[in-house]
């Protein structure tokens, strides 16, 4: 159907390159996986956000995080594996482009999850993309890790004095017109918003982890948060570590 | 794209092809001379796209058939293979009974004759094929009526080319037209008034009394009728070919060869109901109604048009949503730039609802339709999004009428809209939900839609969401975290030495025990002290608590332990207290409930027969009008157990189509070693074999693994086959558990059957002499600026829902029996001689006894 605008040869302009094939192979894999990729999701956006969305395209089989390799917190990307071929497709056509968590996400067809794939490939732990963005995202960690870098030098010629700068919105204008909104709230609202909203959700959790980490984010929030992304405290870290083996073991064998 | 091919394609369109021009003349003009250029050294390939262009922009036909007449001024031979391919793929359409081709088909043949390509005889000559093979179905003694569905379908192809070409029959062939129309007329006679409330919108559409309903024929005959009288004019079709009638006349007509329509199935040889019943189920899934039409606003936004063009700018609508699933761009700009004079975002709107609300199933996914809606409301943002809201308020005011699976779609499309639109609603416009009882289906569906809100995004957003009506945070859901009985905190009940199992079993799980390991300290140190029940309710929080993190930590602790959930809950008793021990640590949370509960199913822990007892186990029966909660786990499990049986039948079909290959391959290569053996026999006089041995070995293995390969697979395709009719027999299973329940607990609370009974006389029941507990009721809101409690009075009148909850019970868990029995229908037919006698006997309540029976579309008069 709507072959007239569509040429259906064409599947997806992005090509992996740690795709161990040719291009015909990778194509090919292209049209037969039932995985979706999708991107520009926030930080903050949890799994069950995502199942409950991609579920309206099919039944899910597994959702795989994006995950930065140092911190292992999401880092704005993640595969969908679906039982079925046709609702992959789906998901393609109807969810990519739209809005989750105040966000316009793309979805793509992906080659086929493998261990590994979870992880972001920037110098830094993060998406690529991640490194070089100059504009302040606030879903995403806020500036770009090269301009974070380059922040936290600034900070070490001048010394400001530790815990002046944390209660101050970020030195650069956010650029809002990008994602949607029109709503004025500012960068540092939606900061310290979900900041205590996620931390809420994880007291609740687990009350017994909780006290630690907070510590932790205190800290980090009076020192030096206009520099370091923040870490995403929505991210239900289980704090016994061994969730990457984990993730590789659910992988062998599926429901 | 090389050039002529965008100008084909953008014909009409105003784009920079046609200098943003919208002169049709202009256009057609255009548009022939730079297909007259190409038409010498690309005429196949002109041939194939300007019919593709035909088919998938039909709103398009009529420029396109005035275009095909000009060229044939140019080229008969061109034309003339047009013609003949089309009837070609007309033929091929009826065999396949590929319902839009046909349509479509018969649309463009009707164009050609505007254009003079074809003479109107030939095209009466089509109708008359269709409307005997028509009259002959639904003729009792020589047709089969139970395939009606098909002799409507082509009775309504008929009159559907009669917008587009009505005014030049009647003015060329009136007698023979005449004719045609006085055979509908006849055939209407006959066939039987189509009444299908089991797919309905609205559960009054039934019950209206001596006005019925016209059903979709019936209403396209009086549209066609109006249409008739009027001279024939229709506002909504363009009719390009006027401006050139001077020069088409001068074009040669071609013939059109004869078509056929395949013969009907024969009637079943032993006449019972159920057969009949189930070869009319058959015949409507092959010739489905495409649309019902879904009325929501009042008549005064929609109906100032010509009967005859509403139905076909839906005709175009239903087009372009068809055709362009998949291009949202080119979808929502043929959605508002239709070729017509006049506006008709509301009739969009309510073609649009009607697809994602159609019974039993819309053409594609409701999230198309939701993505749809979006596009439309950034395309037309000053004029698309003010109708949305007015379609929302509409169902909403009606929605204690509206069918409940098409409530659970409108609440699922609600949401998702909003939450792509910053979930701004003027809510306070509904606090007054607050004042209603906690089963009226207004409030319910508020709570409902808020929940799927949260969902999507987070508690404390959709909170801020509904800030202009802060009341109604009372319908928010719990903040969603788990309820876990051995956290240690709070001062449980637990015992310590409950607590202290939990915490040993979070080190062995810490400690990377295996399962086995885990399994044997449970079955030596746990149970003989604790029993079951301690035992499961430790062991099986415990496990959710360590897997509740995510979604995936879940599926790890499930793979990993799921064998000591298994060997815990080894029976159906074990596994309805392993699913309330679930939804008791996520009682929070709906969502975890049912992820949690699905994959349970998934990885085979619990079966769907232990989830159906569940569901109907007394503290969720409670729950059935006031929540979704236990409707979504029960959906979940039964479209579980639907999607493995698709997937064996595909397994089991691709199968069936290789072994056919190998058995090919098999016996090519036995063939070829056959073939060889001889060869060697012949030329030596005696069998030597020693002339060539290597190839004849060669030749001798392939044949071995090809044989092989052959059984192999037919080993694989009878395992397939055991599974699928396992499957088969547990899904009967599976619906008479449903409906036994179902039956039971309505028998319970239903009223005592009388013979008249109905849903009406159901809601208009009052509450009144119900003793509702008055701590159930919700305590009045006492609002600073009034505006809530001012609201709520204002909404007084509309809200009439004061029907008393065992009622409304009632009323909401028909509806669901309704549902699942439509949405499954293909699936029980199979079963319903087991059904008529286990579930459907004489005590059966007849309210249920009719909810299933129109969900399953079987009509009373004949049983």
């Amino acid at each position: 159907m709507a072959s007239l605008f569509k040429d259906p040869t064409k599947i997806s302009a992005y090509r992996d390159r740690r795709f161990n094939g040719t291009q015909e192979e990778f194509e090919q894999a292209l049209l037969n996986s039932t995985t979706v990729y999708i991107g520009n999701m926030s930080f903050y956006t949890t799994e069950e956000q995502v199942y409950e969305l991609f579920s309206r395209a099919g039944e899910i089989k597994k959702i795989n995080m994006g995950l930065d390799k140092n911190s292992k917190t999401p880092c704005g990307f993640c595969f969908v594996l679906y039982y079925s071929r046709e609702d992959a497709e789906d998901a393609v056509k109807y969810i990519s482009g739209t809005i989750l968590d105040d966000r316009p996400i793309r979805v793509d067809f992906d080659w086929g999850f493998v261990e590994g794939r979870q992880w972001g490939r920037g110098r830094s732990g993060g998406q690529v993309r991640d490194e070089y963005r100059t504009d302040y995202d606030p879903g995403r960690g806020g500036y770009g890790k090269l301009v974070q870098r380059e922040l936290e030098a600034q900070r070490q010629l001048v010394d400001y004095g530790a815990g002046s700068l944390g209660s101050f919105p970020p030195v650069m204008p956010p650029q809002y017109g990008k994602h949607g909104g029109g709503h004025g709230h500012g960068g540092s609202y939606r900061h310290g918003r979900d900041y205590h909203r996620k931390r809420h959700r994880d007291d609740d959790r687990h009350g017994r982890e909780a006290s630690k980490r907070n510590s932790d984010h205190e800290s980090r929030r009076t020192s030096d948060r206009d520099s370091r992304p923040e870490k995403n405290p929505r991210f239900r870290e289980s704090g016994d570590s061994d969730d990457e083996e984990e993730e590789e073991e659910d992988r062998k064998r599926r429901p | 794209m090389s050039s002529w091919k965008s100008i084909l394609l953008r014909i009409g369109d105003k784009s920079s092809e046609y200098n943003s021009s919208d002169d049709f003349k202009d256009h057609i003009e255009t548009c022939f001379g730079a297909l007259r250029r190409e038409l010498a050294h690309s005429s196949s390939e002109i041939l194939s796209f300007l019919l593709q262009c035909a088919e998938q922009l039909p709103h398009k036909i009529p420029l396109y058939g005035t275009l095909i007449g000009l060229l044939n001024l140019e080229d008969e031979d061109f034309v003339k293979k047009i013609v003949e391919d089309t009837q070609n793929s007309f033929q091929d359409a009826l065999d396949s009974a590929n319902c839009d081709r046909i349509r479509i088909s018969m649309r463009f043949l009707t164009a050609l004759m505007c254009s003079k390509v074809l003479q109107p005889a030939s095209l009466v000559v089509v109708f008359e094929t269709l409307l005997s093979s028509a009259a002959i179905t639904v003729d009792e003694e020589k047709g089969n009526p139970s395939w009606q569905a098909r002799a409507d379908f082509y009775v309504i192809c008929i009159l559907s080319c009669l917008p587009w070409g009505g005014a030049e029959l009647a003015e060329q062939v009136p007698e023979e037209i005449e004719r045609v129309l006085v055979g509908i007329q006849a055939y209407l006679s006959i066939r039987s008034h189509t009444s299908d409330s089991g797919l309905s919108f609205f559960e009054d559409d039934e019950s209206g009394g001596d006005v019925v309903e016209k059903d979709f024929l019936e209403d396209l005959w009086e549209r066609i009728q109006v249409l008739s009288n009027n001279g024939w004019k229709v506002e909504s079709v363009p009719r390009p070919h006027l401006s050139f009638e001077a020069q088409l006349v001068a074009g040669k007509s071609h013939e059109f060869g004869p078509i056929s329509c395949p013969e009907q199935p024969e009637l079943p040889s032993t006449i019972s109901a159920v057969a009949y019943g189930k070869q009319k189920h058959d015949a409507e899934l092959k010739y489905p109604q495409r649309t019902r039409r879904l009325n929501i606003f009042p008549s005064s936004k929609t109906e100032d048009l010509q009967p005859i063009d509403r139905f076909v700018v839906e005709e175009y609508l239903l087009d372009v949503l068809l055709f362009f699933n998949g291009c949202r761009k080119e979808c929502a700009s043929f959605m508002v730039g239709l070729p017509v004079p006049f506006r008709y975002e509301y009739l969009m709107a309510e073609t649009i609802f009607s697809q994602l609300l159609l019974l039993p199933h819309p053409p594609f996914k409701p999230i198309y339709y939701t993505l749809v809606i979006m596009d439309l409301c950034k395309a037309l943002p000053g004029a698309f999004p003010a109708v949305v809201a007015g379609a929302v308020r509409a169902l909403f005011d009606k929605i204690a009428d509206l069918d409940m699976e098409c409530r659970t779609r409108l609440i699922l499309w609600f949401s998702h809209h909003l939450s792509n639109f910053q979930f701004i609603w003027p809510w306070d416009e509904w606090a007054y939900v607050l004042d209603l009882s906690k089963w009226a289906p207004q409030r319910v569906f508020v709570q409902e839609v808020l929940e799927r809100e949260v969902r999507l995004s987070y508690w404390d957003k959709i909170k801020q969401s509904i800030e202009n009506a802060p009341a109604l945070e009372e319908l928010l859901p719990p903040k969603g975290g788990p309820n876990f009985k051995y956290s240690g905190v709070n001062g449980q009940e637990k015992t310590e030495q409950e607590q202290a199992i939990s915490s040993d079993l979070n080190n062995k799980v810490k400690g990377r025990q295996s399962a086995r390991e885990i399994i044997l300290w449970i079955e030596e140190n746990v149970y003989p002290t604790h029993g079951l029940e301690i035992t499961l309710s430790v062991v099986v929080q415990t496990l959710l608590d360590i897997g509740s993190k995510s979604f995936t930590h879940l599926i790890t602790v499930l793979e990993r332990y799921g064998q000591v959930i298994a060997k815990l809950c080894s029976n159906q008793d074990k596994q309805v207290m392993l699913i309330a021990e679930v939804s008791s640590y996520w009682k929070y949370n709906a969502q975890m409930t049912a992820i949690a509960i699905d994959r349970m199913m998934g990885y085979r822990l619990i079966s769907n027969l232990a989830i159906v007892r569940w569901v109907f186990s007394p503290e969720n029966v409670e729950q059935f009008h006031i929540s979704d909660r236990p409707w979504e786990v029960l959906r979940n499990a039964v479209s579980k157990t639907y999607n493995r049986i698709t997937d064996l039948r595909k397994e089991v079909s691709s199968l069936k189509k290789s072994i056919i290959s190998a058995e090919e391959a098999a016996s090519k290569a036995k063939a070829d070693l056959e073939a060889a053996e001889s060869k060697l026999a012949l030329v030596e006089g005696e069998p030597v074999l020693g002339e060539n041995p290597a190839k004849l070995k060669h030749l001798k293995s392939v044949a071995d693994k090809a044989k092989e390969e052959e059984e192999s697979m037919h080993d694989s395709l009878q395992a397939k086959e055991a599974l699928l009719a396992q499957a088969l027999d547990e899904n009967e299973v599976l619906f008479l558990s449903l409906y036994k329940n179902f039956s039971t607990v309505l028998n319970k609370r239903l009223p005592d059957a009388s013979g008249d009974a109905t849903l009406q006389s159901l809601k208009s029941i009052h509450g009144d002499s119900m003793a509702v507990d008055l701590e159930e009721l919700p305590t009045m809101e006492v609002d600073d600026e009034n505006g809530i409690a001012q609201k709520s009075q204002s909404n007084g009148g509309k809200a009439t829902n004061n029907v008393g909850e065992k009622e409304q019970w009632c009323l909401s868990t028909l509806g669901y029996v309704k549902t699942f029995s439509r949405q499954y229908a293909s699936e029980i037919w199979p079963h319903i001689e087991k059904l008529d006698v286990e579930v459907l006997t004489e005590d059966a309540h007849p309210l249920f006894w009719k909810a299933v029976h129109s969900g399953l579309r079987r009509l009373s008069n004949e049983l």
